[in-house]
C-alpha cells in the first residue's frame, strides 16, 4: 500500500469495526458452505455403474426414440405436423383443459380459506392491543376499571396521537389502554397468532406430490385429491407471502379504523384488505402459474392431466412423451407470460 | 425499501370494480368444479374399504411406528429413525449439491437476462447483441423452469441411466431456471443511484454493475435461494417417488405395504426437517432484509 497514512487505516478500520454484521447470518453461510461440501464428498460414485461408452450409446438410443415415429420411417419432418396434431385432438386438448381446470379450482380454493385466517395470524391485528391500541375487555381481571391509555414514550394517546370520536356512540370509557398492563395474558398474540402461523407453516411443508399420493389411496381416483393437495400446499404459501403483504402494509388508516371502534375484521375486510389488494393479486397469479406445473406433474399419479398421458407413454413410446412434455412446456410459458403480464399491470 | 410513514395512494386495481374480480373468480371455480365433477360427496372415501383404509391411515397417526412393522426385516438392520434420519441426510444432501449447481448457473443466466449493465449511450450493433443475448437467456431460463422436475428426472434418468448426478442435475435444471429468472428481477428493479453516481465519474458499465449495483442486490439474492433451497427439500422427496434414494422413496415402499405407522414415521421426520429449514430461512429474512421481510 503506498498511500495508505495511518489516519487512513485508522478510518478503514472504524468503518470495518462498525459494519453491520450478524453471527446468524455468518453461522448460515459457514452451515451452507460445510453441507455442500459434504454433500459432494458423501455422495459416493456420482455417475451410476455403467461404463461412459454403453451409456453414450444408450443416450444415442434415446435421442432416437424421441423423433416423431412417422419422421423416423420416411425421414421427412413435414408428417409430424397431423401426427402432432392427432395426439393433440385426441387426449391432448382435454388433459390440457383438466390441467388448468385442477388449478384454478385448488388456487381459488385456497384463496378462499386464507383470507379469514389473515387477521388471526397478522402481528398487528393478532394480539390484544393491535397498535398499541386495547381492544377487547376495558377491566382487568380484578373487575378494576382500567387506567387511561399511554403510549410507550409515555404521552396520552387518545388526545394526541389518535384522535378517538367515538363513531356510532359505541363507546362511553376510553378504549385505549396502557399497553403494559399487567392484568390479562395476551392470548391472541402469544397462542392463537404463532399456532395460525405455524399452521401455514406445517401445510406448506407437505409436498404436494406426497400429500396427493396419500389422498388418492383414501379418496380414489378423482380429481379431488388433486386439488385438495394443491389447495392445501398453497394455503401455507399464500399465508406466508398475504401475512408478508399484510405486515408491509402502511398502518394508519388502520391504526384510525381500530382508535375509532372498529374490531378486528372490519379493520381487516375493510381498510387493509383495499388497500393491499393488487399485492395480493400478484401473488395469486404467481401461485397460480406454479399450480397448473404442478397440476402436470401430479397426473403421473394416474388421474387424467398431462402428466398421466408422459406416464402412459413414456418407455414404449417416446415420441409421444416428448410431445406431451413439449405441450405442457408451452403452455406453462404462456401462462408464465400472461402471469407476468398481469403482475406487471398490477404493480404500475 | 419502502417507508411505512410515507402515505403511497395507489388506486385499485380496476378502480371500483373490485367486485368483478371476485365474481370472475367465482364464476371460474364453479365451472372448473362443474367440469371436474368436484361434487362435495367426492370428499368422503367412495367405499367400505376405502373408508376402512382412511380410518387405519389417521389413526397410525397418532402412533408413528417406533419398530419396523414387516416382520422379515433382519435384526441387524438399522432402527427404523435411524433409517428415517439417515433418509432425511440423503435427501438433504441431493437438494444441497443440486442448489450448488443451480445457484452460480443462475447467476450467469440471470445477469445476462437482465438490462442493469447494458452500456447506456449504446451503438445499433452492440444494443442488437445485447437484445438476442437478453432474449435467448430468458428463454432458456423459461424453457428450464417450465418442465417439472419430475419430469427432468424421468427424461435425464432414461437418458442417462439411473444415477445420482443424473438426479441432482435434474433438479438443478428447473431450480436455475426460475433462480435466474428471480435474480434478474432483483437485479433490475435494484435502485441505480449508485450506480448513476459511479457511472458519471468514469467508471465503466460492467464495473458500475460488479460496484455499484449487484451488492445491493445481494441480500434479496441470498434470502431468495433460501426460499428455493426449502423448494428444493420438498422437490428431492418428491424424487424418491421416481426411485431415487430418499426419505419420499422410503414413504413411498412402506405406503404400498399399507404400513401406515411407519408412513408417519418418516412424514413426521420430513416434516419436521422442513419447519426448521423454514424457521431457519426466516429468521434469515429477518436479518437480511428487515424492511421488507
Amino acid at each position: 500500500m503506498t498511500h495508505s497514512s495511518p489516519d487512513r487505516q485508522a478510518r478503514i478500520d472504524v468503518l470495518r469495526r462498525g459494519r453491520s454484521r450478524s453471527r446468524f447470518v455468518e453461522g448460515s453461510a459457514l452451515l451452507m458452505l460445510g453441507l455442500t461440501v459434504w454433500a459432494w464428498l458423501s455422495a459416493g460414485k456420482l455417475t451410476g455403474r455403467l461404463p461412459f461408452a454403453r451409456r453414450w450409446q444408450n443416450f444415442l438410443n434415446f435421442l432416437g426414440d424421441l423423433t416423431p415415429s412417422p419422421v423416423r420411417k420416411s425421414g421427412d419432418w413435414s408428417e409430424s405436423i397431423p401426427w402432432a396434431w392427432d395426439l393433440f385432438t385426441d387426449k391432448g386438448f382435454t388433459a390440457l383443459a383438466i390441467t388448468i381446470g385442477i388449478a384454478c379450482a385448488a388456487i381459488i380454493l385456497s384463496t378462499i380459506f386464507v383470507l379469514p385466517f389473515l387477521p388471526l395470524a397478522s402481528r398487528q391485528l393478532g394480539r390484544r392491543d393491535p397498535f398499541g391500541i386495547f381492544s377487547g375487555k376495558k377491566t382487568n381481571q380484578q373487575g378494576q376499571k382500567l387506567a387511561r391509555p399511554r403510549s410507550e414514550d409515555g404521552r396520552n394517546l387518545q388526545s394526541q396521537d389518535v384522535p378517538v370520536t367515538n363513531i356510532e356512540g359505541k363507546f362511553d370509557e376510553p378504549t385505549l389502554l396502557d399497553r403494559k398492563s399487567p392484568s390479562s395474558f395476551d392470548f391472541r398474540g402469544l397462542i392463537l397468532g404463532p399456532a395460525t402461523r405455524f399452521l401455514f407453516v406445517l401445510a406448506r411443508a407437505i409436498p404436494e406430490y406426497i400429500l396427493a399420493f396419500l389422498l388418492i389411496s383414501l379418496l380414489g381416483l378423482q380429481f379431488w385429491p388433486l386439488v385438495l393437495a394443491l389447495a392445501i400446499h398453497n394455503f401455507g404459501i399464500l399465508g406466508r407471502l398475504f401475512g408478508e403483504v399484510v405486515e408491509n402494509a402502511d398502518t394508519r388508516a388502520a391504526e384510525q379504523a381500530f382508535a375509532n371502534g372498529f374490531g378486528r375484521k372490519k379493520v381487516f375486510g375493510l381498510v387493509i384488505f383495499p388497500a393491499v389488494f393488487n399485492r395480493f393479486l400478484i401473488y395469486f397469479f404467481y401461485r397460480w402459474e406454479t399450480c397448473v406445473k404442478d397440476a402436470t406433474v401430479l397426473g403421473m399419479l394416474g388421474v387424467l392431466t398431462l402428466g398421466h398421458l408422459m406416464m402412459m407413454t413414456k418407455g414404449f413410446f417416446w415420441d409421444r412423451m416428448l410431445f406431451y412434455v413439449l405441450l405442457g412446456s408451452s403452455v406453462i410459458m404462456v401462462g408464465d407470460l400472461l402471469s407476468t403480464w398481469i403482475r406487471q399491470r398490477l404493480r404500475r | 425499501m419502502r417507508d411505512s410513514k410515507k402515505i403511497a395512494v395507489k388506486p385499485p386495481i380496476f378502480p371500483g370494480r373490485r367486485r368483478w374480480v371476485f365474481l370472475g373468480a367465482a364464476i371460474i371455480f364453479l365451472v372448473c368444479a362443474y367440469f371436474l365433477k368436484l361434487t362435495p360427496s367426492g370428499l368422503i372415501p367412495p367405499d367400505s374399504l376405502r373408508w376402512d383404509r382412511a380410518g387405519k391411515f389417521f389413526s397410525a397417526a397418532i402412533s408413528p411406528a417406533m419398530d419396523y412393522q414387516d416382520d422379515s426385516v433382519p435384526d441387524t438392520a438399522d432402527h427404523i429413525w435411524v433409517k428415517g434420519v439417515k433418509g432425511l441426510f440423503y435427501t438433504l444432501r441431493f437438494a444441497v449439491a443440486a442448489m450448488s449447481m443451480a445457484v452460480p448457473t443462475a447467476l450467469i443466466l440471470g445477469f445476462f437476462g437482465s438490462s442493469a449493465w447494458w452500456p447506456e449511450p449504446c451503438g445499433r450493433g452492440l444494443k442488437f447483441v445485447l437484445r438476442t443475448v437478453f432474449v435467448v437467456s430468458r428463454f432458456v431460463m423459461s424453457f428450464a423452469r417450465s418442465i417439472h422436475e419430475l419430469i427432468w428426472a424421468l427424461l435425464i434418468l432414461s437418458a442417462l441411466g439411473v444415477s445420482p448426478l443424473a438426479g441432482m442435475v435434474s433438479l438443478a435444471i428447473p431450480f436455475a431456471g426460475t433462480l435466474g429468472k428471480v435474480f434478474s428481477e432483483i437485479i433490475d428493479e435494484e435502485a441505480r443511484d449508485s450506480a448513476s453516481a459511479l457511472k458519471a465519474i468514469g467508471h465503466r458499465p460492467v464495473q458500475t454493475f460488479l460496484v455499484g449495483i449487484f451488492p445491493r442486490a445481494i441480500p434479496d439474492l441470498i434470502t431468495y435461494s433460501f426460499y428455493r433451497f426449502e423448494c428444493a427439500l420438498r422437490a428431492s422427496a418428491v424424487l424418491g417417488f421416481v426411485g431415487i434414494e430418499t426419505i419420499g422413496l422410503y414413504i413411498q415402499l412402506s405406503h404400498e405395504e399399507f404400513y401406515y405407522h411407519e408412513v408417519w414415521t418418516y412424514f413426521y421426520l420430513l416434516l419436521a426437517m422442513i419447519v426448521v429449514v423454514d424457521l431457519w430461512g426466516a429468521g434469515l429474512r429477518r436479518r437480511l432484509n428487515p424492511t421488507h421481510a
